[in-house]
C-alpha cells in the first residue's frame, strides 16, 4: 500500500515548488521590466519605422495566450532551429517577453502622461535627451506606471503556474505530484493557492507602499 | 547677439510668423507687443529652438538654432522663464533651480547649490527651497521659474507672457524683479501685455500683427503720435490696452 498521508517531505516538495515559481516570476520580471521599459523610452521619441514594429510586436505578445506562447516557443523553436530547449529555458523566455509587452504598454501610457511643458521647458534649458529621460521623463512615468505595474507583476506571478504544463516543477506542478500521491486534491489545491496569495498579497502591499512615495510629488500636468 | 532673419513659421496652412527679422544686442530689453495670435510666444520658442522654423534662420550669438548641435550651445547661452512657469513638479524648488546648470553646464552641485540660494533668498524664497511646486502660491512659482533661468546666467533671458497667468498682485512682485534684473543690465527679449510695464524698462519695441512685424522702434518713439502711434493697428492696440500691474 501507498502512504496517501501528509508527511515532512512534502512541505520540501511544496517549498522547493515555492522557490521555482518565485525565482521564474522574480528573473522574468525583472528582465520583462527592463526589456519593456527601455522599448517604451525607444517609442517615445518616436522614431518612424522602430515605433511601429515596437507597437505591431508587442501588441502580438500581449494580445495571445500565454499558453499558446509557451507551447510556440518549446515545441516551435526547436522544430526551427534542431535544438532542444529545456523547459526552463523556453519559460523564462516566453514569461520575460510576454511581460516586456505588457510593461511596454503600461510604460508608454506613463511617459505619455508626464506633461509636456515640462518637457519642454527641460528642453529649452539644454537637457539632453537621455537626461530628459533620467531626470524628468522616467522619476514621474515610474509613479504613474507603479499602480498597473503592481497589477501586472500579481498577474505575472500566476500566470507562471502554466509553465507546470511544459514540465517545470513549479508551486503547481508540485502541488500536481503531491495530488497525485495523496489523493486529497481540496486540501493540496488549497494550500497551494493560498501560498500564490501570500505572495501576491506581499507584492501588493510592497508594491502599493512604494507607489505612494514615488506618486508624493508627481503631477500628470505641468505646475 | 540675437538674430531673427525672415523668420516663417506654419502650423499648417496658417502662417504665424511670417517673415519676422529683428535683432537683440547684449543689453538690449526689447519688448514684443502684440495681441493674442500675433506670433509672440512662437517667436519665443523660434529662439529657444522648441519649435522648428519653416523657413528663415535665427542665430544667438552666430550659433544656428536649425542645427541641432549649435541649438544645444545656443541653449547654454539663452534662459526661458515661461507663462505657465513649467516647472518640474517632482523636484523641490532648489532642485528646480540648480538641476540644468549641474547636469547640463557640469558645474559642480556644491557651488551651484549655494548660488541657487542666494538667487531663492533674493526673490524672498530662501524658507522655500525645500518646498515643492505644487506647495507654493502662482506668483511664487514664477519667482523660481526666474530663478531658474538665472541659475544659468544666461546672457539672454527669453520671457515669454511670464505675468500673464497672474494675478495683480503677484504680477506685481513678479515685475519688481524684473524691474532690478534690467537696472542690472540683463539682456532681455520680454513678450508681454504689460504695455505700461515695458515703456519702463525697454530700449526698443517690436509690435507684431498676425505674424508680421510692424514695427520695431525705440521705446520713445513707439509711444510717440509720429511713431509707433501713427500706425493705425498699434494705436488701437494701446488704446485698448487696461495698465495692469506694473506698479512696481
Amino acid at each position: 500500500m501507498r502512504n496517501t498521508g501528509f508527511t515532512a517531505h512534502d512541505g520540501i516538495v511544496l517549498a522547493q515548488g515555492l522557490g521555482v515559481s518565485l525565482a521564474l516570476f522574480l528573473a522574468t520580471f525583472a528582465i520583462g521590466l527592463a526589456l519593456g521599459a527601455l522599448a517604451a523610452v525607444v517609442r517615445h521619441f518616436r522614431p518612424p519605422v522602430l515605433g511601429v514594429a515596437l507597437d505591431t510586436g508587442l501588441e502580438l505578445l500581449r494580445n495571445s495566450p500565454v499558453l499558446v506562447q509557451l507551447f510556440l516557443v518549446f515545441f516551435g523553436i526547436p522544430a526551427l532551429i534542431h535544438q532542444p530547449l529545456t523547459p526552463l529555458v523556453a519559460a523564462g523566455l516566453t514569461l520575460s517577453a510576454n511581460t516586456a509587452a505588457f510593461v511596454y504598454f503600461i510604460v508608454v501610457a506613463g511617459l505619455d502622461a508626464v506633461g509636456r511643458e515640462q518637457v519642454e521647458a527641460a528642453r529649452a534649458f539644454g537637457l539632453s535627451r537621455a537626461q530628459l529621460v533620467r531626470h524628468i521623463l522616467a522619476p514621474q512615468a515610474a509613479a504613474f506606471a507603479m499602480g498597473p505595474l503592481v497589477g501586472l507583476a500579481v498577474n505575472q506571478l500566476q500566470v507562471t503556474s502554466l509553465v507546470s504544463v511544459i514540465g517545470v516543477v513549479d508551486l503547481t506542478k508540485a502541488g500536481d505530484i503531491l495530488n497525485l500521491r495523496t489523493l486529497r486534491p481540496f486540501a493540496v489545491w488549497t494550500m497551494v493557492g493560498v501560498l500564490y496569495f501570500a505572495v501576491a498579497k506581499g507584492l501588493t502591499l510592497l508594491g502599493h507602499r512604494w507607489e505612494r512615495r514615488l506618486r508624493a510629488h508627481a503631477a500628470p500636468s505641468g505646475l | 547677439m540675437i538674430a531673427v532673419e525672415g523668420v516663417v513659421k506654419r502650423f499648417g496652412a496658417q502662417a504665424v510668423l511670417n517673415g519676422v527679422s529683428l535683432t537683440v544686442a547684449p543689453g538690449e530689453v526689447v519688448t514684443i507687443l502684440g495681441s493674442s495670435g500675433s506670433g509672440k510666444s512662437t517667436l519665443i520658442r523660434c529662439i529657444n529652438g522648441l519649435e522648428r522654423l519653416d523657413g528663415g534662420r535665427i542665430t544667438v550669438d552666430g550659433l544656428d538654432v536649425a542645427n541641432p548641435r549649435q541649438l544645444a550651445q545656443a541653449r547654454r547661452l539663452s534662459a526661458t522663464v515661461f507663462q505657465l512657469f513649467n516647472l518640474y513638479p517632482h523636484m523641490t524648488v532648489l532642485r528646480n533651480v540648480t538641476l540644468a546648470p549641474e547636469v547640463v553646464l557640469k558645474r559642480p552641485g556644491a557651488e551651484v547649490e549655494a548660488e541657487a540660494r542666494a538667487l531663492l533668498a533674493s526673490v524672498g524664497l530662501a524658507d522655500r527651497a525645500d518646498a515643492y511646486p505644487a506647495q507654493l502660491s502662482g506668483g511664487q512659482r514664477q519667482r523660481v521659474g526666474i530663478c531658474r533661468a538665472l541659475a544659468m546666467n544666461p546672457r539672454y533671458l527669453l520671457l515669454d507672457e511670464v505675468t500673464s497667468a497672474l494675478d495683480p498682485e503677484m504680477t506685481a512682485e513678479v515685475l519688481a524683479i524684473l524691474g532690478r534684473l534690467v537696472s542690472a543690465g540683463t539682456t532681455m527679449v520680454f513678450v508681454t501685455h504689460e504695455v505700461e510695464f515695458a515703456r519702463r524698462i525697454s530700449t526698443r519695441i517690436v509690435f507684431l500683427d498676425h505674424g508680421r512685424l510692424i514695427v520695431d522702434l525705440p521705446t520713445d518713439q513707439f509711444f510717440a503720435d509720429a511713431g509707433g502711434m501713427a500706425h493705425p493697428r498699434i494705436k488701437q492696440f494701446l488704446s485698448k490696452m487696461t495698465p495692469v500691474g506694473g506698479q512696481s
